[in-house]
C-alpha cells in the first residue's frame, strides 16, 4: 500500500473523475491484468432485479443490476483494499485484481444479505473517505491503521466486513489460488491421494496427539 | 397427442421417474413422461471448472440460486416462483426443495449412495416404534446388486460385516479414490473411540465402467457432470430410454389430476402447461406418480372425484402421512496441527472418501434415543470461496503479508462434521391441501405440518457430544458457538431434502396406500414409484432406495401388463 501518492483506483465507470479526486492525472496504472471491467454506467432507470431462478451457469452474464458506488467511494474502497492485500513478490493487489468493482457489484445487488451489507459498507467507506481525502500520507496511514484496532462498534462491523468482501474476492481468483495453494480444479485421469510428504505431516500430528 | 396410444404416462424424471422409464421402455412399453420443469442438458450446461470469480457474487447463494449460482438447480430451491406452499400455523418450520428441470433432484443431489440395512426394513419388529415395510432387505438386495451396477457406485472394500450396514457383493462397486489428509487425521480419532470408519459409497464412476466416462477428480458434483460421471437421470437413465425409441418426454407439463374413468381405473392425467398456461388431458393404459413425495401427495390430494372426494387413494386419509425427512446436524472444527500442511489436491470423488456409518445399535437404550446416525465428514483444500475470511476471523488486526500468511498455514485446517440420522415417523408430522393458497394456476398448494420427536432431538444432541469429543481429540476448536440444545440444533424439516412416506407401501388396504410393488391399492393401473412410499427414514440417505425400488417396481408392473391384467 503507497500511502505517499495512492495510486489511483482506474474505475471502469468513470475513470476521469477518479483520478481527478486523486489529483494525480497521468499515473493510472492500476488497471493490470485481470481487472474486470464492466464498461461505462449508463444514465437511465437504475436496474434492481437479480439474475433469475435460471441464469445461464457456463458463461455466467454479468449481473444485471445498476452499481451505485461513485467513484469517490470506489477510490476509498481501491485505498482500503490494498491496505488489507497490497502487492507482494508476484501476488498482485487488491485493486488491481478489481476488489473494488466487486465491493460495488456486492453492496448494489437486489438481494437481502447484500442489503444488509450496503449501509455498514457505503457508510463505512463514506466516512473513511472523509478522513483520506485532505489527508497526507503519515495521516493517511494513521487512517487505515486505526481501523482493526477501533473500539467503535460501528467501525469494527465496516472493518470485518469489508476484510471478509476482500479476503474472499481476492482468493476467488486464480491469482488468490496461486497465492494461498490451492492446485485443484484440474481434470486428472487418477486420484493418487496424498503424497509421501503430506501423509507424514499428518502422522506426525497424530503421533503428537497421541492418536 | 391423443392418437398415440401410450402404455404408460410417467410423472417426473427424477430418480423414480426416471428409473421407470429406463425399464418400462426397455421392456417394449410405450411411455410419456411428464416434467414440470424445462428440459435439461447437462452436457453442454453444466459449468465445468468455472471459478467463483466468473460468477455474480462469487457464486454465493441467493434467494435465485440457494446452494449458490453454479448450482446445477434450475427455476428453483426453497421456493419455486409461482408456486407457493404454505406451513401451517403452530407447526415447526419446514422447506421443501424443488427444481423444475429434466431429471429433478438428481441433477444436484449429494451422490450418497448406501444401502438400507436389514433393520431399517424391520424398525417395529426391533424396538416397537415406527412401522415395518411389508418387505425384507433380501427382497431389495438384488435390486440395489443392478442399481449399483447401472448408475456407478463406488466404494469398495473388503467385507466388514457391520451390524445393518450392508456390503456390496464383489463387482458392485468400484475403489474409492484414497482417503485425503483430513480423512486419515480425523480417521484415527474415531477408530480411539471405538468407532468405524469406511469407505463412502458414492454414485461417481472412479473407474472404467463400460459406457460411462471415469471422474476427472475435480469440480464439484453439485453443479452437474457434463461428460456423465456421477448419477444423474438426464445423463444415466434418460437416454438409453430414449434410445429405445419408446419414450416421449413433455416438459413444462405440471401435472394436477389423475382422471379416471367412470369405473374407476386411472385414464390419463390432466396438466397445465407452465409457460402457456394451458391445460391438457392425456391418456395411456396406466399411470406411474414419481412426482416426488410432496407433489405425488398432492396430485392425490387434487384429484377428487365422486368416489374419492377427499382425494385419490384417501378414503382412510393416509396421503400425505408419515411425512419423514432426515436429521441433520453440523458442528465444524478448525484443526492446529493441520496447519501448513504442504499443498495438496483435495477435490477427490466429488464427494466423501470414507465416512462414519452408526456405531450405537446395541446400545440404544443407554444412549436415550431409539435410531442412530451416519457421519458425513468434509474438509480439505476446497476451491476458495466468499468464506474464506472465516479463517481469520479471529485475526482481525493482520493485513498484508502476515495476511496471506495465516491464509496459507489455516486453508484446509477445517473439518465439518455432518450427522445424518433417522427420523420416525410421527403424527405431527404431515402435509395436506392448503384451504386457501392456490398456485398461479388455480391449483390448491401443499401445507405442511412439522414437529420433531425427542427420538430426533436427543439424536441430534448426541451428535452434537460425538462431533465435539472428535474435535478436541483430534487438537482443534470448534468454529462459531456450538448449540448443545437438540430441540435447537437440529434441521429444519424438510431441509435435508430427504422428505419421503406421504403415501407409503404396506400390507393392505388398511394401512397404506400402496402395496410393496408401488401398486395403490384403490386404483389397480395407478402406481408410485418414488420415494413416497417409504415406510421409514433410515439415517441412509434415500436416493439409492428410490432407484431399487422403482426397479423393482416397474419390473413387476412390466410383468403384470404382459400377462394383460392393467
Amino acid at each position: 500500500m503507497s500511502t505517499e501518492t495512492p495510486e489511483p483506483y482506474v474505475s471502469k465507470i468513470d475513470r476521469r473523475t477518479a483520478l481527478a479526486w486523486i489529483g494525480v492525472v497521468g499515473a493510472a496504472t492500476a488497471a493490470g491484468a485481470g481487472v474486470v471491467v464492466y464498461g461505462p454506467k449508463m444514465g437511465g432507470d437504475r436496474i434492481t432485479r437479480g439474475y433469475g431462478t435460471d441464469p445461464k451457469l457456463t458463461k455466467p452474464e454479468k449481473a444485471p443490476w445498476s452499481r451505485i458506488m461513485i467513484a469517490e467511494q470506489l477510490q476509498t474502497a481501491a485505498i482500503l483494499a490494498d491496505f488489507i492485500l497490497p502487492a507482494s513478490g508476484t501476488a498482485p493487489s487488491a485493486s488491481s485484481l478489481g476488489i473494488p468493482d466487486f465491493v460495488d457489484e456486492w453492496v448494489s445487488a437486489p438481494y437481502p444479505d447484500q442489503v444488509k451489507d450496503r449501509p455498514v459498507v457505503m457508510n463505512g467507506l463514506n466516512a473513511l473517505g472523509a478522513k483520506l481525502r485532505k489527508a497526507n500520507a503519515a495521516d493517511r496511514a494513521a487512517a487505515l491503521a486505526a481501523l482493526p484496532a477501533s473500539t467503535d462498534p460501528t467501525v469494527m462491523a465496516f472493518w470485518k466486513k469489508f476484510r471478509g468482501l476482500t479476503i474472499g474476492a481476492y482468493y476467488t481468483t486464480e491469482a488468490g489460488f496461486k497465492d494461498i495453494g490451492y492446485i485443484g480444479n484440474v481434470p486428472r485421469t487418477v486420484d493418487p491421494g496424498p503424497s509421501a510428504e503430506v501423509k507424514a505431516h499428518v502422522q506426525d500430528a497424530l503421533t503428537k496427539l497421541g492418536l | 397427442m391423443a392418437t398415440d396410444n401410450y402404455d404408460v404416462i410417467i410423472v417426473g424424471s427424477g430418480a423414480g421417474g426416471g428409473m421407470s422409464a429406463y425399464h418400462l421402455t426397455k421392456s417394449g412399453m410405450k411411455v410419456l413422461m411428464l416434467e414440470a420443469g424445462r428440459d435439461y442438458d447437462p452436457r453442454v450446461e453444466t459449468p465445468m471448472f468455472n471459478i467463483n470469480a466468473e460468477a455474480p457474487l462469487r457464486a454465493v447463494g441467493t434467494p435465485d440460486k440457494p446452494f449458490g449460482f453454479y448450482d446445477a438447480t434450475v427455476d428453483g430451491g426453497w421456493q419455486v416462483p409461482n408456486e407457493p406452499y404454505t406451513v401451517a400455523e403452530g407447526s415447526e418450520p419446514f422447506i421443501w426443495w424443488r427444481p423444475r428441470m429434466l431429471g429433478g433432484r438428481t441433477n444436484h443431489w449429494g451422490r450418497i449412495a448406501l444401502r438400507f440395512g436389514p433393520l431399517d426394513f424391520k424398525p417395529h419388529s426391533r424396538d416397537g416404534l415406527g412401522y415395518d415395510w411389508p418387505i425384507t432387505y433380501d427382497d431389495v438386495a438384488p435390486w440395489y446388486d443392478k442399481t449399483e451396477k447401472l448408475i456407478g457406485v463406488s466404494g469398495a472394500n473388503a467385507p466388514q460385516n457391520l451390524l445393518n450396514t450392508p456390503d456390496s457383493p464383489p463387482g458392485c462397486l468400484m475403489p474409492n479414490a484414497p482417503p485425503r489428509a483430513f480423512e486419515l487425521f480425523y480417521e484415527r480419532a474415531f477408530k480411539a473411540m471405538n468407532i468405524p470408519v469406511i469407505p463412502m459409497h458414492v454414485a461417481v464412476v472412479t473407474g472404467q465402467m463400460e459406457g460411462r466416462n471415469t471422474c476427472l477428480f475435480a469440480t464439484p458434483c453439485g453443479r452437474g457432470c457434463a461428460i456423465g460421471a456421477n448419477f444423474q437421470s438426464t445423463t444415466v437413465l434418460l437416454p438409453p430410454a430414449m434410445a429405445t425409441g419408446n419414450l416421449t418426454i413433455t416438459t413444462n407439463a405440471l401435472v394436477y389430476e389423475v382422471d379416471l374413468t367412470k369405473d374407476g381405473k386411472a385414464k390419463g392425467v390432466s396438466y397445465v402447461d407452465r409457460k402457456t398456461g394451458e391445460h391438457h388431458s392425456v391418456t395411456a393404459k396406466s399411470v406411474i406418480l414419481a412426482a416426488g413425495s410432496g407433489e405425488t401427495a398432492r396430485i392425490l390430494l387434487n384429484s377428487k372425484s365422486s368416489k374419492f372426494p377427499d382425494g385419490l387413494c384417501n378414503t382412510h386419509g393416509m396421503v400425505g402421512r408419515y411425512l419423514m425427512d432426515t436429521v441433520g446436524l453440523n458442528v465444524s472444527g478448525q484443526f492446529p496441527h493441520l496447519e501448513g500442511l504442504p499443498p495438496t489436491n483435495d477435490d477427490g470423488q466429488g464427494t466423501e472418501h470414507t465416512y462414519v456409518p452408526w456405531w450405537g445399535y446395541e446400545k440404544q437404550k443407554e444412549l436415550g434415543f431409539p435410531r442412530g446416525y451416519h457421519i458425513e465428514i468434509g474438509g480439505g483444500r476446497q476451491m476458495p470461496s466468499m468464506g474464506l475470511g472465516g479463517l481469520v476471523k479471529e485475526d482481525l488486526h493482520l493485513t498484508g503479508d502476515a495476511l496471506r500468511q495465516r491464509l496459507r498455514e489455516k486453508f484446509g485446517s477445517t473439518i465439518s462434521f455432518n450427522g445424518r440420522g433417522e427420523m420416525i415417523p410421527n403424527d405431527d408430522c404431515y402435509c395436506e391441501l392448503d384451504p386457501v393458497t392456490k398456485d398461479k394456476w388455480g391449483i390448491p398448494s401443499l401445507r405442511f405440518h412439522w414437529k420433531w420427536g425427542e427420538s430426533e432431538t436427543n439424536q441430534a444432541a448426541h451428535m452434537v457430544k460425538t462431533f465435539t469429543e472428535v474435535i478436541e481429540k483430534l487438537g482443534g476448536k470448534p468454529t462459531g458457538k456450538v448449540e448443545r440444545d437438540g430441540r435447537k440444533a437440529i434441521s429444519k424439516g424438510g431441509e435435508m431434502i430427504h422428505e419421503i412416506g406421504t403415501a407409503r407401501m404396506g400390507h393392505n388396504d388398511t394401512d397404506s396406500v400402496v402395496n410393496q410393488y408401488g401398486q395403490t391399492w384403490a386404483v389397480p393401473n395407478l402406481f408410485i414409484m418414488d420415494g413416497a412410499t417409504m415406510v421409514s427414514s433410515p439415517d441412509k440417505n434415500p436416493t439409492l432406495s428410490i432407484i431399487a425400488l422403482a426397479w423393482r417396481s416397474a419390473d413387476n408392473m412390466a410383468t403384470i401388463a404382459k400377462q394383460g391384467a392393467l
